[in-house]
């Protein structure tokens, strides 16, 4: 104690120890998920140098240098896959993005508070299914004998084998994103909406302002904020366009029309063995990807200070 | 009171909200409903279905006698259950261990290891480089692959914390004072106190084991240790019945001439979502319970 009180000023380093010591079960703690990150994560980082070698058996890596990245920029099929993903995500984050505010506002608009809770249990149900099930039950859904078509014929038009059809195909994969995600995706406006104080509600009321009004005055202004944040966010998915929806979805007959970047990568990497090229595809990609989110992330600190974490 | 309540429901908004509202519902439960009468169908039967369809033509237990008993999607479900068991558990140890440690305020290099951890969720590595180590550790084709690789989620870690941040202060204090050391404030405090916080990501981890298709089938390389969605994947979607349920597998069942392939898959379908359809009520009640009991007034 006395050489304590001798020296009041320990430096930063000394008390930084001497906290990690008191701490040390807490480090124990966090070390098994510390090395999963290590083992799990940070080793294949280490493997992506694998773009600039060529790959002949665990041991045996041999430099290749810009040999895979000319591959991949020399591909024709690239600006291709390219485009499709693009659109794809556009498709889904641009178009599709605003009906999650819209089915909120609707729901929050519906009096009959059983059918509410009903649509609710109901419409949060498919977040929950895989995309291996869903395209299982889109796959019935769409066939020949299935329900769109049926509806078709009573309407007098000509079936469609709209899974096999490329000017269907990405329709296909919209609408089905919109079945498993509409309720989901729209519970954030949803609770949004449902924490606008209820005085204002009334006041409004009293004001004599009709349903409409209260929709165009209070609740749509209190959605801007977090669907400026949810549109930044979605900015920074852009290269990824749902990737276990388009595998399960995609087939011969479709596939030049909906390959998107993850499935090129599986296809080259995975299917035909080519490490090297689906590793610098990869790379690309990654690389891509970050800087997509880094700058939608301080965008969004910008506009509406929320980040991404 | 009554009638006023009535007529507020009765406005021509209310009833063509309601209408659109019904009509969204109907293409969610007609396409799930046709899966669920296709399956329990009389098989002779069931070929002539429509989609529209909810009810079963006649009644079979037929695809579902074949599921059960078939040699190699038997095996697949008892491995979904046991990666999902498993996995589940160790997403729950992990994430709530990790969770409680990087809530303390002076532990040192928090911030270093929550950006290394946020890095961590935001740079995806790849397919390939992932494979690679994967292979090199000789995981290939055990479970054990499945279940490490994807063993802590970064955004449900994050969520932990804050269910873990929610606790009052003075509640850890008071275990400090009274001399509780970590492991006995993890378990009868915070435990206890984030019950529904870590019901909630359990349910998400759950769903999220049961469901993984993709990376099942990249690592468990053998049909013995093939998972349900591989299957369901391989039978229903690329539409393998050959390898899989070919007529040498059928040939035991005396009724295998008059099995209806498109009922079968959606049997196949049925068994997939029943532990959805099991653990969903636990996820409406802890998740959406507020948003749920909630509602906007007016």
């Amino acid at each position: 104690m006395s050489s304590l009180q001798a020296k009041p000023e320990r430096s930063r380093l000394q008390r930084a120890l001497r906290q990690m010591r008191l701490d040390w079960v807490l480090y124990l703690l966090l070390a098994p998920t510390l090395a999963y990150f290590i083992v799990f994560r940070v080793l294949p980082i280490w493997n992506m140098r694998l773009a600039v070698y060529n790959f002949s058996g665990r041991r045996a890596w041999t430099w290749a240098g810009s040999k895979y990245f000319d591959l991949v920029f020399s591909t024709p099929l690239l600006f291709d896959i390219l485009r499709n993903t693009l659109i794809i995500s556009f498709m889904k984050y641009v178009l599709l993005f605003p009906f999650f505010a819209l089915f909120a506002i609707l729901l929050s608009q519906m009096q009959h508070r059983r059918l509410r809770k009903l649509t609710q249990v109901v419409s949060y149900l498919p977040h929950f299914l895989s995309w291996v099930v869903i395209a299982g039950i889109w796959i019935s859904f769409l066939a020949r004998d299935g329900a769109v078509n049926q509806i078709g014929t009573m309407m007098g038009l000509a079936p469609v084998d709209y899974m096999t059809s490329k000017a269907h195909i990405r329709w296909v994969l919209l609408l089905s994103e919109a079945w498993r995600s509409l309720g989901w995706d729209s519970i954030i406006y949803f609770t949004t909406i449902i924490a606008i104080s209820p005085s204002l509600h009334e006041a409004a009321e009293i004001d004599g302002a009709s349903r409409l009004q209260v929709v165009r005055y209070i609740v749509l202004p209190a959605l801007v904020t977090p669907m400026i944040t949810m549109f930044i966010l979605n900015l920074g998915f852009f290269l990824n366009a749902g990737f276990d929806q388009v595998l399960n979805f995609t087939n011969n007959a479709v596939n030049s029309v909906i390959e998107i970047l993850d499935t090129y990568i599986y296809a080259i990497g995975i299917n035909q063995g080519q490490y090297s090229l689906a590793t610098a595809v990869g790379v690309i990609k990654g690389f891509v990807g970050v800087a997509l989110v880094l700058v939608t992330h301080f965008i969004s600190k910008r506009v509406t200070g929320e980040g991404v974490w | 009171m009554l009638k006023a309540k009535t007529r507020k429901l009765l406005t021509p908004g209310q009833i063509l909200l309601s209408l659109a509202m019904v009509l969204f519902l109907l293409t969610i439960l007609i396409p799930l409903l046709n899966i669920l009468a296709r399956s329990i169908s009389d098989p002779q039967q069931s070929p002539l279905m429509k989609g529209l369809e909810v009810l079963p033509r006649g009644f079979s237990t037929l695809n579902y006698r074949i599921i059960f008993g078939h040699k190699v999607i038997v095996p697949s479900i008892l491995n979904s259950l046991k990666i999902t068991l498993i996995g589940t558990l160790l997403n729950i140890a992990l994430t709530t261990t990790a969770a409680y440690v990087l809530i303390h305020r002076k532990l040192v290099m928090r911030k270093a290891i929550m950006g290394f951890l946020i890095v961590m969720m935001l740079f995806d590595p790849g397919l390939v480089p992932e494979y690679l180590v994967v292979r090199d550790l000789g995981l290939i084709g055990s479970h054990a692959s499945i279940i490490l690789v994807t063993a802590v989620n970064v955004y449900y870690l994050i969520i932990m914390m804050r269910y873990f941040e929610a606790i009052p202060g003075e509640m850890y204090e008071a275990a400090r004072i009274d001399g509780a050391g970590h492991l006995r404030t993890l378990t009868s405090i915070v435990f206890p106190l984030a019950k529904a916080g870590i019901a909630t990501i359990t349910m998400f981890y759950a769903v999220a084991r049961w469901n993984e298709y993709f990376k099942a089938s990249i690592y468990l390389t053998q049909q013995s240790k093939t998972t349900l969605q591989v299957v369901l994947r391989q039978f229903v979607v690329l539409s393998d019945t050959v390898n899989l349920i070919g007529s040498q597998n059928l040939a035991e069942y005396n009724e295998f001439a008059r099995v209806d392939y498109a009922a079968l898959k959606a049997a196949t379908i049925v068994v997939a979502i029943i532990p959805i359809l099991l653990l969903y009520p636990f996820v409406l009640r802890y998740y959406t319970a507020d948003i749920m009991a909630g509602g906007v007034k007016g």
